[in-house]
């Protein structure tokens, strides 16, 4: 007996945990599925937790949403950033983890430690001057100042450094004495033996560019460049300002996410230290 | 030999250049243009009258009460994030790392909020705490507590931010503490239970010195990223009230991006930067020395 109750407690005490992490997320995605005189009406009560009971109404905020705003054009923005970003950080950061792997060359040590260096640079401080260089290049407002400086980062270098050195050296020789250039092995060779360290990498860069705030902010003017995130605050800021449109929005921004996370979850803890705490 | 040596360096610096000319544009010449600017009275509107000014900036940095303040939020999130978010994925981890029934939706839903990003959960909080119509006061009202005034009110703004952050942030540390728990073997366990020990004795003793390692990496990655926080009091409290949420970087961004004064904000680019610097290294040194 004492066991059962130790039991109900037990589950009792999860039960609340759990709650306390996911009710907002549902709040929010009901809301987004009532129309908005429902939202202070529900308030408190479990149908608030809970879309319409009309269920004709529940995708009809989307449609108010998508005809106040070009959210179609902020997806594809998303869409477009993340994939170029994604496969940008691949191939220059494999490229530059190829380098300090499988070859020896003059000034190595040094130029890997100064990139350990840097590593430690908090970037996110250097705004300001990552602003004006952007400025200098004359790539403001341009989708090329958006995706350039998201694309080589050391971590990666570092992640794909380490995979390769695995690799063992026989594999290459014996292509290289049937005349394939070093081209050739990375394309053929490294990248085909390195599916696991690509899949880390890309759903990694692919979440920190689907993320991304600041940078897109400060350097996107017009509003059909921007990217959902920067969509979110526009639409929240841009009177009359509804609930329920919100919390649409928020929702839209967040699916491809959860679908990133569920595809890609083995991946994710491989990237421990490159992002992902709560203040990222 | 020497020939192959030269032709290899060739081969490997094409394969390095892309990733170093980015580097070098977006991260280390932004380093020495801090540095560069910092001395000196750059305006962004004006750029040919800009003018080497000495120590002037860092002068006025030590003087300027917001950055002063800035400093002191800062400090503060830290000090409060670090031990409720870390021992909140701690205290799930350990929930979590038992054989029972339904134990995934519960690993699910700790993890959840890790999926939504910054921009996400400040909005969406924003709604949940509005003092007079969000759901938390109606919830806190039925349970017969006071409404709150949480990100309006300058003694409870940065706390609020403190317990979102972390709110979203513990469900991915917790995975990481599970791995590592999941990584002591169960002999482990059992021989100190043959020797008497109780379930406390088994964490202060077994448990806790084996998560050591992955304490001090999750620590100093935390660390790090909580010095930077910007996101969330740029959207959900603007810095304020009364400055009370307003942080180095996004003190930084105000002035050098709104403001266009390119020079101060980089001299408290330099200042912040090296700040965060000694803090990161004493951490790493004191949990090295820990180690041995």
């Amino acid at each position: 007996m004492s066991r059962k109750f130790k039991k109900v407690v037990e589950y009792t005490f999860l039960i609340l945990l759990a709650c306390i992490f996911i009710f907002p997320l549902i709040w929010m995605v009901a809301s987004s599925m009532k129309p908005e005189a429902n939202i202070p009406v529900d308030m408190g009560s479990i149908q608030s937790l809970l879309p319409s009971i009309v269920p004709s109404e529940w995708f009809q905020t989307y449609q108010e949403l998508f005809s106040r705003f070009d959210v179609f054009q902020y997806i594809f923005n998303s869409v477009t950033y993340a994939i170029v970003v994604t496969l940008g950080s691949i191939v220059v950061n494999a490229m530059a983890g190829y380098a300090f792997s499988k070859f020896d060359f003059i000034g190595k040590k040094v130029l890997f430690g100064l990139l350990i260096a840097l590593l430690i640079v908090p970037a996110e401080t250097l705004i300001i001057t990552q602003f004006t260089v952007a400025h200098d290049l004359g790539i403001l407002n341009t989708r090329l100042a958006v995706i350039l400086p998201m694309i080589a980062n050391m971590f990666f270098i570092y992640l794909f450094r380490n995979f390769f050195k695995a690799i063992p050296d026989e594999i290459i020789e014996s292509v290289k004495l049937d005349g394939a250039n070093y081209w050739t092995i990375f394309w053929k060779i490294i990248l085909p033996m390195s599916k696991p360290a690509i899949a880390t990498v890309g759903t990694l860069s692919f979440i920190l560019s689907w993320n991304d705030y600041l940078w897109p902010l400060m350097v996107l003017t017009d509003s059909e460049k921007f990217p959902l995130q920067v969509a979110i605050t526009n639409i929240n800021t841009t009177p009359p300002v509804y609930t329920n449109q919100v919390m649409a929005i928020l929702t839209i921004s967040t699916i491809p996410l959860i679908i990133v996370y569920i595809v890609a979850q083995k991946y994710l803890l491989q990237g421990l230290g490159g992002s992902g705490t709560g203040i990222k | 030999m020497k020939n192959i040596n030269v032709r290899e360096s060739i081969a490997a610096y094409s394969f390095l250049s892309p990733a170093l000319i980015l580097l070098g544009l977006f991260l280390l010449l932004p380093v020495l243009m801090a540095i560069y600017y910092a001395f000196t009275d750059y305006y962004l509107l004006t750029p040919d009258n800009r003018q080497f000014v000495g120590l002037e900036n860092f002068i006025a940095i030590i003087k300027d009460p917001i950055f002063l303040q800035s400093l002191k939020n800062v400090a503060l999130f830290v000090v409060c994030v670090i031990p409720v978010q870390i021992g909140s994925a701690l205290g799930l981890a350990l929930l979590i790392n038992k054989q029972r029934r339904g134990n995934l939706f519960f690993k699910v839903a700790f993890f959840a909020p890790v999926v939504l990003s910054l921009v996400v959960i400040s909005v969406l909080w924003l709604y949940l705490l509005n003092p007079s119509e969000g759901l938390i006061n109606v919830i806190l009202e039925r349970v017969g507590i006071n409404p709150q005034p949480f990100l309006t009110s300058p003694d409870q703004a940065i706390y609020t931010i403190v317990f979102v952050s972390a709110w979203q942030g513990a469900g991915y540390q917790m995975l990481i503490f599970l791995a590592g728990l999941q990584n002591i073997p169960s002999s482990v366990y059992e021989a100190s239970k043959m020797d008497g020990a109780n379930k406390w004795q088994n964490f202060i003793h077994i448990t806790l010195p084996l998560l050591k390692p992955t304490s001090i990496l999750i620590m100093i990655t935390t660390l790090i990223a909580a010095f930077k926080l910007i996101i969330q009091p740029m959207v959900m409290t603007q810095g304020g009230p009364m400055n009370s949420t307003m942080t180095p970087v996004y003190y930084i961004y105000q002035t050098g991006f709104s403001d266009r004064l390119i020079g101060y904000a980089s001299a408290m680019t330099v200042v912040f930067g090296i700040l965060i610097g000694i803090v990161t290294f004493i951490q790493s040194k004191v949990s090295r020395e820990d180690d041995s």
